[in-house]
């Protein structure tokens, strides 16, 4: 079902630089330098990145699946007994083991600091990697998750506490897409929480009052997309939404591709290769990526790949 | 990360403090053939195997606190330090003015972190509304060296909805708009203050006079994206009043008359069309003055409008086409 490779048949990308992106992931793939110490917690998301990029780029058979597998599988929080179920825990996935605590006699430490965004990734990078999701135990982890959801239906990432906001709205709609089973959580809720969401200019803000965002808006696009409350193409099939202002929210989405081609996440502000994935994510939601300047978006991207000299 | 004092004295390894003798350091154990691992360095590697160590043992002594304000430092996201840090501030019942005080100075470096904020958030919903107008005050200080921060505006809004102090703040907003018209999270904030102060009686007491503020901030420059959704939001759930209003299409006409940058003017024309104003003979005029040649030939008002947002917003043309063909029928 290969087509040919888009970057062999797309004159306007010879200057992507395919070869040298795959090396580039390769070389995080196998070490992570010193800087990225900082970024401990999220290590998960980080391979996340590094795995996604390569499926992109076709290039995943430069890592060893099973592995990979092996490792996100060994991140699953699970309880320390069938029969002693802490109550309240969230049993997800931990991003990394800064998080994940070896078992030990002192019952006081908590062990399990499995968190909602690592879970989406860990879930995502399986399903990338080709391993079946139905071998998840998810049962308890769905279940859990529900108990994160707050009375205004956002979602807190972790259960001794964190900030709530429309991201995790994502990750918890994402995971139970992937799952296959939204018993983990009320998207009617849900729904009610991004709604209050959008902003008076038709985007959306990370929680309701906010300045609106393009990855706030992603967030509140996908999730409604995903929890079925918003039909594939909209735009295309000239179909009605009734619960977000689809025409304000296009505009304002629109309006965001600057002159220089590539695209804000928020008004007035410079451009930002992220939100031509938040932005332009948004867009082919609703049908109307064929509005963004594609040729405009391409160059503004090519002058954000490093040089290399030749 | 900058560590303030203790970044001109050289580190002491752990193993070396006496103070720390007592206690064997758990190192991380990763598993076989771990993705993505990271070169940590010997600082990383040993401060986190003696916090493994003291967060097994349940340990909530001041050394611990000590600790994880290192731990921070190397690792300011780490979720898991955080909220061990508040369960020995509680135990230790800690000043939490205190506490303030080291948040004040790590966010500084660190002011796009999730995390401090969260942790600032705590403290301040412990401390109560008497803290309410030293975060006003500090949220100010971080606008000061970035006046669009995002988790500073969600943490001033939440002091304002949970601790008070909305006295001062459409004056902050004016001031803010001042130094920098295009804050596109000013307008935000304004919009918040003029939605949800309780001291200013609602969108529809104070929308006639800031629709006079949103004229005038366009008049001043057309091509600001931000005064214009301002304007079209003073009347969200009632777009008749929008139409109705007749300065919203008196200050279209201006902008157009200007031969200013047109574009956003152009698409509140084209907004208020879609709606079934009326426009006058002298709008028109205004916005075919403005065409590039060659000048569009439609003769449907409205659809002419997208013909020249065509020509003047060629970014968006294939939008503005597209326009064309979800006008509702005119009279």
């Amino acid at each position: 079902m290969e087509d040919q490779e888009y970057w062999e048949s797309d004159p306007e990308l010879l200057d992507f630089d395919r070869d040298r992106h795959i090396y580039y992931l390769l070389m995080m793939y196998q070490l992570l330098p010193s800087p990225y110490q900082g970024q401990e917690i999220n290590r998960l998301t980080l391979a996340y990145f590094v795995i996604s990029g390569l499926d992109i780029l076709r290039a995943l058979d430069r890592i060893d699946k099973e592995a990979v597998i092996n490792w996100v599988l060994s991140l699953q929080a699970h309880p320390r007994n069938d029969s002693t179920l802490e109550k309240g825990q969230f049993y997800g996935f931990h991003g990394s083991r800064s998080s994940q605590f070896q078992s030990n006699n002192n019952g006081a430490a908590i062990l399990n600091g499995s968190h909602l965004a690592s879970t989406y990734c860990a879930l995502a990078i399986l399903k990338t990697v080709g391993y079946d999701l139905s071998l998840i135990d998810s049962e308890l982890l769905l279940k859990s998750m529900k108990d994160l959801q707050q009375p205004d239906g956002c979602f807190m990432p972790i259960h001794t506490g964190g900030e709530t906001d429309l991201r995790f709205v994502f990750c918890a709609a994402a995971i139970c897409s992937m799952l296959g089973n939204w018993n983990g959580m009320d998207r009617e809720k849900a729904k009610e929480y991004i709604v209050n969401c959008q902003s008076y200019d038709g985007g959306f803000g990370l929680i309701p009052g906010s300045e609106s965002h393009g990855g706030a808006t992603y967030c509140a696009v996908a999730s409604l997309k995903l929890m079925g409350f918003i039909e594939e193409d909209l735009l295309s099939k000239k179909a009605s939404c009734h619960i977000i202002n689809v025409p304000l929210l296009l505009d304002w989405s629109l309006q965001k591709q600057a002159q220089d081609g590539g695209f804000q996440g928020r008004a007035n502000k410079p451009t930002d290769t992220c939100y031509a994935f938040w932005v332009g994510g948004v867009l082919r939601i609703l049908g109307a990526d064929t509005f963004i300047n594609e040729s405009a978006l391409r160059g503004f991207l090519s002058t954000c790949q490093s040089e290399t000299s030749n | 990360m900058n560590r303030g004092v203790e970044e001109e004295r050289a580190r002491i390894p752990m193993s070396q403090r006496p103070e720390w003798a007592d206690i064997r350091p758990v190192p991380q154990y990763d598993g076989p053939n771990p993705v993505v691992p990271i070169a940590y360095t010997d600082e990383f590697s040993e401060t986190m195997d003696y916090f493994r160590a003291v967060y097994l043992a349940d340990e909530r002594s001041p050394r611990a606190l000590q600790l994880t304000k290192e731990a921070i430092f190397l690792n300011s996201g780490n979720y898991t330090v955080w909220q061990f840090r508040r369960l020995i501030l509680d135990a230790l019942n800690v000043d939490l003015h205190e506490e303030l005080h080291f948040v004040d100075q790590i966010t500084k470096d660190n002011s796009k972190n999730y995390q401090i904020w969260h942790h600032r958030r705590w403290v301040a919903e412990k401390l109560g509304t008497q803290i309410a107008s030293k975060e006003l005050e500090f949220t100010r200080e971080i606008f000061s060296q970035d006046a669009k921060n995002y988790h500073a505006w969600s943490h001033r809004q939440w002091v304002l909805q949970a601790l008070g102090g909305w006295e001062n703040e459409l004056a902050y907003c004016d001031e803010l708009l001042e130094d920098d018209i295009f804050n596109n999270s000013a307008w935000n904030q304004r919009y918040f203050v003029v939605t949800r102060s309780p001291l200013l009686g609602g969108l529809e007491v104070m929308r006639d006079s800031e629709v006079a503020f949103a004229i005038k901030a366009i008049l001043a420059k057309p091509e600001n994206e931000s005064p214009w959704r301002y304007l079209h939001g003073l009347y969200k759930n009632d777009v008749n009043s929008l139409v109705n209003d007749p300065r919203v299409a008196s200050v279209c006409l201006d902008v157009l008359l200007d031969k200013r940058d047109c574009v956003h003017a152009l698409n509140m024309v084209l907004d208020l069309l879609s709606h079934h104003h009326q426009p006058s003979n002298e709008l028109k005029d205004a916005v075919d003055a403005v065409s590039p040649d060659p000048k569009p030939s439609d003769s449907n008002f409205a659809e002419r409008v997208c013909s020249i947002l065509q020509l003047v917003d060629p970014i968006r043309a294939s939008y503005w086409r597209w326009r064309k063909t979800s006008i509702p029928a005119q009279d």
